[in-house]
């Protein structure tokens, strides 16, 4: 037991802090004024004036100052301890709060390191609840051994985590995902959402650019740039393919630095009650999750990956509120999972058999039919806004090709629609170009919906939402008698369980 | 009062769609009615003041369209919270608690006891005119789904309320 720390009296964190938040405060500044700082710097030779210069310095420095008063009083102003079994927190210069968590409520506690915190050799530990993400807490500097101290007190009153991170090299990783095996990882990522992805980035710095162009009246000459060079492309088929082949490259290059910048030197280990997962470059995370509180998991795969053998999956655990973008960030995955690996790790969170040997059932008719009717309403209502724009007839050639990839992709969505049931366990299979099949207890539902349009009442089918913990699970179209009756069952199967569901 | 918090054995499979439900309170339909008219009132007197003083004379002549636009759509709402009203349906049973609802789109939602976080009472200023209530469940992760149930006489809410923190306790 680690004994070298005293977490009853108020403590601070490392004193290496104040540099990792000074850090983070000036990026975080950087980042939303980069463009005037752009301005400056690039007119900056042209000012002769000295006194003009000087005051330019002033502000940096004022900046500078104001910004490591803060940060100081940040530091200053966080203290910890740890008392009766629940971990306390001040913080706050001007409005000061205080947090109290008792242990049981805290879900898993997390090692981060980004790029600074590694060079001066500190941790970042957060500490999260299923509660409300801002009572979440994140000491942003701690020494290792303090940080495990830490770690430990709270584990030992919740069983948390049994390990330490020193017996890491001890244990026989699961999973280890070298640099070869991330770049077949990222071959076969969804390179579209990627591409998208990237497009976002840059048409958000491209709007900060013309916003500032704008007040600079500047838009006419860009507006006339960009007319010139849609009409060249419009005009050259060759231009297109060029456009095509850059963006398929754009798309691998920016799906394989994703993955290696998140999954860096991926290993996940398999404890007896948890799972720890180890990854990234510039920022490394370590997770520790308790089996316990996974509330269900999806297993994705897609042709590409099937052909090398790899899936990914996703743990989820519980989560409070809307789940947004920014709470998906907190999904924990472990992609390029070879197939006996998937199995130990259902296997050790529960019976999967059962449930992969019952009967595989799809989505009655309808609900093929419904998605039909909606695409091609869609389409017809695109198509005739555009015609009615545009007035070119040229538009509707498009069909020929859009069509049949919308038919197509209609047919596969269905097609890997399905579910199974067993007596303690469901399984839902979804996805357009991926697959995903996601494994769920009953017993951990929190609650659970039917919904019957009246268009699906004459097909005799209804909708059934399973709400848990980490989310909502659909099954959709089934008939109707077949919901009522998993309906029933699954009211029973939580109503009955004994089993705490996190 | 005890003949609503009867439930058959949830080890015989109890088949939601055989339970009876009760019907929320009549009075809650003026409060819908009410909240409606605070709604349509002002828009319909902005609608006259904007025909008055700032539509032009291309404008005017379509007004009798716009008003009838304005009276059909509203019309439908009103129509449609009217029939919609008898739907909603709720139940209380040994082990959890049911709402139902909807005209054109029916849903059924049940949230066992054993997964209940915590049980709120509201009493918004209208509602509280006809000592009526609305009783909301939350469970554990994304609880913008869960269960509420409006207009439920005050009485009775508090009742719901205190036999599900009984349960949530055992």
């Amino acid at each position: 037991m680690n004994n070298l720390f005293d977490f009853s009296t108020f403590s601070r964190q490392s004193t290496k802090g104040i540099l990792v938040i000074y850090i983070a405060h000036l990026y975080k500044f950087l980042k939303l004024t980069w463009i005037l700082v752009f301005l400056i710097v690039k007119d900056f030779t042209k000012i002769t004036n000295k006194i003009d210069a000087i005051y330019i310095y002033a502000g940096i420095a004022f900046f500078l100052i104001f910004f490591l008063i803060r940060t100081y009083l940040i530091f200053k102003n966080f203290q910890f301890k740890i008392e009766n079994e629940h971990f306390i927190l001040k913080q706050g210069i001007l409005k000061k709060t205080n947090t109290a968590i008792p242990f049981h409520r805290i879900q898993n506690i997390n090692f981060k390191q980004n790029i600074v915190q590694q060079i001066i050799g500190v941790f970042e530990v957060s500490i999260e609840t299923a509660g409300s993400s801002t009572t979440e807490i994140s000491i942003k500097a701690l020494s290792l051994q303090k940080a495990t101290a830490l770690k430990e007190i709270i584990s030992k009153n919740t069983k948390l985590i049994e390990e330490e991170v020193v017996e890491k090299q001890e244990t026989k990783p699961l999973v280890r995902i070298g640099v070869k095996e991330l770049f077949k990882v990222s071959l076969t990522e969804n390179h579209l959402q990627n591409l998208l992805l990237f497009f976002a980035i840059v048409f958000g710095l491209l709007q900060q650019l013309q916003q500032l162009s704008d007040s600079l009246g500047q838009t006419e000459a860009i507006d006339g740039f960009i007319e010139e060079n849609t009409n060249a492309i419009s005009a050259s088929i060759f231009l297109v393919i060029i456009i095509l082949l850059l963006l398929t490259i754009v798309a691998l290059v920016s799906s394989f630095v994703r993955v290696f910048l998140v999954h860096f030197n991926l290993t996940a280990y398999l404890k007896e009650d948890a799972f720890e997962i180890n990854q990234g470059l510039f920022t490394k995370k370590s997770i520790i999750l308790k089996k316990q509180k996974i509330q269900n998991i999806t297993i994705s795969t897609n042709p590409l990956k099937r052909l090398i053998g790899i899936s990914f999956i996703t743990f989820k655990q519980a989560v409070s509120g809307k789940i947004n973008n920014k709470k998906k960030d907190k999904l924990i995955r472990i992609v390029g999972c070879k197939k006996e690996q998937i199995e130990i790790i259902k296997a050790s969170l529960f019976n999967p058999t059962d449930v992969e040997n019952s009967d595989k059932k799809h989505p009655e008719n309808y609900f093929k039919r419904r998605l039909f009717i909606f695409t091609f309403l869609f389409l017809i209502l695109a198509y005739t806004i555009t015609y009615v724009v545009y007035s070119h007839f040229e538009i509707f050639y498009s069909t020929i090709v859009v069509v049949p990839i919308v038919v197509f992709l209609i047919l596969k969505k269905v097609k890997k629609r399905f579910y199974k049931i067993s007596d303690e366990m469901i399984l839902v299979g979804k996805g357009l170009l991926e697959t995903h099949i996601t494994y769920l207890e009953i017993f951990k539902v929190q609650n659970i919906e039917m919904q019957q349009t009246i268009f699906q009442k004459r097909s005799n089918v209804a909708d059934l939402i399973l709400q848990t913990a980490s989310g909502k699970i659909k099954i959709p179209c089934i008939d109707f008698q077949e919901a009522i009756k998993i309906y029933n069952h699954t009211l029973y199967k939580v109503e009955t369980s004994q089993t705490s569901w996190m | 009062m005890a003949d609503y918090f009867q439930n058959s054995e949830v080890t015989t499979l109890p088949n939601i769609i055989e339970v009876e439900f009760t019907k929320i309170d009549k009075s809650y339909l003026k409060v819908i009615l009410i909240n409606f008219f605070l709604i349509l009132i002002p828009l319909f007197v902005g609608l006259v003041l904007l025909d008055k003083f700032t539509f032009t004379e291309e404008i005017t002549v379509y007004s009798i369209y716009i008003y009838a636009l304005f009276t059909s759509f509203f019309g439908l709402i009103f129509l449609f919270l009217i029939f919609s009203f008898p739907k909603r349906m709720y139940v209380v049973r040994d082990k959890d608690i049911s709402y139902k609802a909807g005209l054109f789109t029916k849903k059924i939602t049940t949230v066992p006891f054993s997964r209940i976080q915590h049980v709120e009472i509201d009493e918004k200023p209208i509602s509280r005119v006809f000592n009526l209530a609305s009783i909301s469940v939350f469970t554990a992760g994304d609880s913008s789904d869960d269960l509420e149930i409006k207009g439920i006489n005050k009485e009775k809410a508090l009742q719901i309320k205190e036999f599900i923190s009984t349960k949530i306790d055992e």
